[in-house]
């Protein structure tokens, strides 16, 4: 069979993705419909450039949820012949295949297409959360150092800039080193992180609720009941139910994305928090009694977020890349794993002579990126308008 | 520039109209603005925020930003038009014979040069001065601005100086090239009051040796009173009304105009008999403008049908010269009539002591180096021997200037901070070393505070509602959420704000209204003492009235007892029954209004009403101008606080001004000053202002 046209293979891709361009099409008429119901999420679509931003957000977020539907091939299989094949090639015996490899093939002849499809499920599955996690350990020690300043500051500020300083080279060779591997120090440093988001929950809801303690009781008790649920999971891997899992790679790449993001969301939070707690409010908040914890939750944080929603936007992209570099010390995801990181990593040898193996992840991760960044600056804008 | 001739205006702006474009639509800021400025004439620009007066500034500098654009009208500088010119032409009229002074003084100067280099560059770029006449010349200003050791100031950077001495750097900058027009931006709203007296002085006499013609653009008329020879009111990008000094002020022709002075606590308002009257409404917004008369909707005088029928032209006012008005009522309005009598209110009750302080002092230690402790350590005393008490329902003002110590002491007392020494009573409680985490709900709730930023009272991302809600749950009112709900729209309704700004975000609200949401965010927990931080000096005037008005009310319902601090004496004279003055950390002053309002004076007293501009042109002034600036707290002159800058030094023997703290004496009736001179000489002060007679 003869290889496809650009104009045939941008056809099939397109018809591919058709579940895709239903659910766009769906989320869009829905949301334009009632945007006035939604608060800050129908603002986004007064602004051209949060729509777009959020278009190509959804766009990749509906790809890794359909993956399966989309995919040609199998994201591992290998089909003889079909080694860096150009895009559009033809597969040479298709029997019950997809009769072509759309976007070509890779080194180890693996579809492109079907590995950039499953590849968007892989990085919006790791990436968001770990921003996330870093974020919360970012902003739980980021707002006392601001809040309190003093001694507390100092050294906070004295160790996230030790974290900062630290080679994260080095830092990557010693967590896949066996003999850190044989240790507790992992599971001990997971259950350091994971720990975070549940008490931040839980101080959460406690300052805003303490003054109706039947409220306070209730959704702190389902926090604390969910968080502990996912906690056996995740580091103990003890979930009863199952649902709840990690694998010690992923743990790691969990643990190296947070040393690598923390510090640096606690130096933003912390400047942030110096400066907003001289407004009026704090003051009025401090004088009508209100604890510590509530001051900078309620009062501080929500008027960060800015800069917060922006640079989490910005730092899902960052892990994405640094899932690659992880993938490179045969850390975190599996060698085989379509991820884009790695998969550009992968292509990377053979770049000058192939580039489409390379080059079709690193345009997804891209554009994903960009999107992202469209998607913060519509919100930010949108945010400070009427 | 020969062709020009010294009878015709230097600066003559014609039917000028300015718009800003955004996306959405076309902004008119300035509509149809015409004035002349006549060379050494000084012309005052009036209005509120948002009027149009600096946007007439920027566009005689042909400095609208890439938005703004002129649509309309010309603007002639000795003859030559301005809009007309390119920037090659408009570069050589900046600076040179235009020069522009602004709000904040260090925002004007660049941190990086030293003053000396940043004048000398004036005259350098403009006339090819070589640099060390350009030198002599800075020098020579530095002295003309009355800045001591003109020598040592050439050689600092503008954060060695203070925001006074920065002031005067910029108007020397201004006149570094003897401009034929100097225009002032708000120059002294960043400074104290004492400060403001001296560059207004300065501003005064630079003009008459000069010639310099100036655009004054204020929002204080007693400033523009003071200052300037022709005024000009400005409306929602209108001129209202235009004249002299004297006859606006004394026989104005517009019903802004006039409304503007019924809401300004001149000395002649009483709050019991004659109460400030604030202008009813809002300020309308740019692009929702009614037809017609732009004031309409808020007039006294407004007929339906024919001020809102067509646009409306100046028309000059028959008998006075040069003297214009906007409005089509203004021959057939009685502006002799006596202002119709508010609702008169008795003067309120004074009852028990509800807080007393006693020797209360604040220090501060001040370390070296924060991270490692050790080595020099400074003690600033923000507040020293504080004694007073206050009754309930009863009004206390506290006056000073910025780093007198008057917020220190709003700290001590609401237990953000603890006090070093000294005893606090409230309702008979000691609360003096209990900090705010350590008082129980009810004492909290009854002392609460009121902030100065209408800005930043609020949190910008929680509803109106949310906001008041939290401070009645966390003074434990109401028992269920609904409850709650109620009591937050009786509390807006106490503050007269629409029950929908309970779901309205700050941003939504006006600087008027947000105050109201902070004052009933403050009596949630029906407090029983509040103190309010300079509520409205951030207002403009006409909001001023209703939120001072609004304070009195809630006090005379619920009997509260108002600590309010500031440093606008109009205002506290108006409202306060006593007035606590304090310098450096010090009480120095003590008593009932009457008696702190006429001599005997502190003598810090006497130069304090000495600067605040009175805008009534029927009243006389004594001028009192402070040499220097308020001393560091960290290193006080020894002996009494105030001898640096008192006039009244000479008059005390022995020179113990300089040693010696003075006591605090009491001069009869709970009348207390802090003060050396003998009562013979006391008692010979004469009092500061008089009233013309007529």
């Amino acid at each position: 069979m003869e290889p496809l046209s650009w104009f045939e293979i941008l056809a099939r891709i397109a018809q591919q993705l058709l579940p895709v361009w239903v659910a766009l099409v769906l989320t869009y008429a829905l949301s334009i419909r009632f945007k006035r119901r939604f608060g800050l999420y129908g603002k986004l679509f007064d602004s051209t450039v949060g729509m777009i931003g959020f278009g190509i957000v959804m766009f990749w977020l509906f790809v890794a949820l359909f993956a399966n539907f989309i995919v040609t091939h199998d994201s591992l299989s290998q089909v003889s012949g079909m080694r860096n094949a150009v895009p559009g090639s033809a597969l040479r015996d298709p029997r019950d295949l997809y009769p072509y490899y759309l976007l070509g093939g890779d080194s180890l002849a693996r579809d492109v297409f079907s590995r950039m499809v499953m590849g968007a499920r892989e990085v919006l599955r790791i990436a968001p959360f770990a921003a996330m996690i870093s974020f919360m350990i970012g902003i739980t020690l980021g707002l006392p150092a601001g809040y309190f300043a003093g001694k507390l500051d100092t050294g906070l500020t004295f160790l996230a800039n030790l974290v900062l300083a630290f080679p994260v080279i080095l830092l990557f060779f010693l967590l896949v080193a066996p003999e850190i591997q044989d240790t507790p120090i992992p599971r001990v440093m997971a259950g350091i992180l994971f720990l975070v988001p549940i008490l931040f929950i839980t101080v959460l809801l406690n300052a805003r609720f303490f003054t109706q303690p039947a409220k306070r009781n209730l959704y702190v008790g389902i926090v604390l009941a969910v968080g502990a649920w996912a906690y056996l999971g995740l580091v103990f891997n003890a979930d009863p139910v199952g649902l709840w899992s990690m694998s010690p790679n992923l743990l790691n790449v969990f643990v190296a994305v947070v040393f690598v993001n923390a510090p640096t969301v606690f130096r933003i939070v912390r400047g942030i928090t110096l400066d907003i707690k001289t407004r009026d409010y704090v003051a009025a908040a401090q004088t009508r009694g209100e604890g510590p914890w509530y001051i900078m939750l309620w009062e501080i944080l929500p008027n960060a977020r800015g800069p917060l929603i922006v640079d989490f936007c910005l730092r899902i992209g960052y892990t994405t890349i640094l899932l690659g570099t992880l993938g490179f010390f045969g850390l975190g995801v599996s060698p085989e794993s379509p991820d884009w990181g790695s998969t550009i990593n992968a292509g990377r040898r053979l770049l000058t002579v192939y580039p489409h193996p390379a080059l079709v992840p690193a345009l997804s991760l891209m554009s994903l990126v960009l999107g992202l960044n469209l998607l913060a600056d519509g919100l930010r804008e949108e945010s400070l308008r009427d | 520039m020969t062709t020009w001739d010294e009878t015709q205006p230097i600066l003559e702006i014609e039917n000028l109209s300015i718009s800003f474009f955004t996306r959405l639509r076309e902004i008119p800021a300035v509509m149809d603005f015409s004035c002349r400025v006549m060379k050494g004439e000084a012309m005052g620009l009036v209005g509120e925020s948002g009027c149009g007066k600096s946007t007439v500034a920027l566009a005689v500098m042909r400095d609208l930003g890439v938005n703004g654009r002129i649509v309309g009208g010309t603007i002639k500088f000795k003859g030559r038009d301005l809009t007309a010119m390119n920037q090659e032409e408009l570069r050589q009229i900046r600076g040179s014979e235009i020069a522009m002074i602004y709000q904040e003084p260090m925002a004007s100067l660049n941190p990086a040069m030293k003053i000396g280099d940043q004048l000398a560059e004036v005259p350098m770029i403009h006339q090819k001065m070589p640099k060390s006449q350009a030198r002599a010349l800075a020098r020579q200003l530095i002295a003309d601005v009355r800045l001591p050791d003109p020598d040592r100031i050439l050689d600092a950077y503008p954060h060695q100086l203070s925001g006074g001495q920065q002031q005067r750097i910029v108007i020397a900058m201004a006149l570094m090239s003897k401009p034929a027009l100097l225009i002032l931006d708000e120059p002294t709203t960043a400074l104290d009051v004492t400060v403001e007296a001296g560059i207004v002085d300065l501003v005064n006499d630079l003009a008459a040796k000069y010639g310099t013609s100036m655009l004054f653009i204020s929002h204080n008329l007693g400033l523009v009173m003071e200052v300037c020879d022709r005024i000009t009111v400005m409306y929602s990008g209108e001129a209202v009304e235009t004249g002299n000094i004297t006859d606006v002020f004394d026989r104005m022709r517009h019903p802004y105009t006039q409304a503007l002075f019924r809401s300004i606590p001149l000395p002649s308002a009483d709050k019991s008999s004659r109460p400030l009257k604030a202008i009813p409404g809002n300020f309308p917004l740019p692009h929702e403008r009614p037809r017609g008369c732009n004031f309409g909707p808020r007039c006294e005088y407004f007929q339906k049908g024919r001020c809102d029928a067509t646009e409306i032209p100046m028309a000059p006012v028959e008998g006075d010269t040069r003297h214009d008005s906007r409005c089509l009522r203004f021959d057939e309005i009685d502006w002799h009539a006596p202002i119709a009598a508010g609702v008169q209110h008795d003067s309120s009750h004074i009852g028990e002591v509800v807080l007393s302080m006693e020797n209360v002092r604040k220090y501060y230690e001040v370390a070296a180096s924060s991270l490692f402790k050790g080595g020099d350590t400074k003690v600033v005393k923000a507040n020293e021997t504080l004694s007073f008490d206050a009754r309930e329902g009863e009004t206390l003002a506290i006056v000073g200037e910025s780093g007198c110590g008057k917020s220190t002491f709003a700290k001590v007392l609401m237990g953000l901070e603890t006090a070093t020494d000294g005893q606090i009573m409230l309702f008979d409680e000691n609360v003096q070393s209990t900090p705010i985490q350590h008082r129980n709900t009810d004492t909290v709730s009854s002392l609460q505070m009121v902030f100065q930023n209408p800005f930043d009272t609020l949190n910008p991302s929680m509803t109106v509602g949310r906001q008041i809600v939290r401070a009645l749950e966390i003074f434990g009112v109401g028992a269920s959420d609904a409850e709650r709900q109620q009591r937050m729209l009786e509390l807006l309704d106490l503050v007269k704000l629409p029950r929908e700004f309970a779901t309205r975000m700050p941003r939504q609200l006006s600087g008027g209204q947000k105050q109201r949401v902070g004052i009933a965010r403050a009596f949630a927990g029906n407090a029983k003492v509040v103190i309010a931080d300079e509520p409205v000096s951030a207002l403009d005037v006409s909001v001023q009235a209703a939120v001072t008005e609004l304070l009195m009310d809630i006090q005379r319902k619920n009997r509260t007892t108002l600590l309010f601090i500031s440093h606008d004496l109009s205002i506290v004279r108006y409202l306060s029954d006593r007035v606590l003055v304090m310098y450096l950390g010090h009480v120095v002053e003590l008593g009932t209004t009457d008696q702190v309002f006429a001599p005997p004076y502190h003598p810090y007293t006497e130069a304090l009403l000495s600067a605040v501009p009175i805008a009534d042109t029927r009243i006389e002034k004594k001028r009192i101008v402070l040499e220097g600036d308020i001393p560091s707290a960290m290193n006080p002159p020894p002996g009494c606080p105030f001898q640096t800058r008192c006039r009244w030094k000479s008059q005390v023997p022995g020179g113990i001004c300089e040693t010696e703290m003075p006591p605090l004496r009491d001069l009869g009736a709970g009348h207390q000053v802090k003060c050396h001179l003998s009562a013979e000489i006391l008692a010979d002060m004469e009092p500061v202002f008089t009233v013309a007679a007529e």
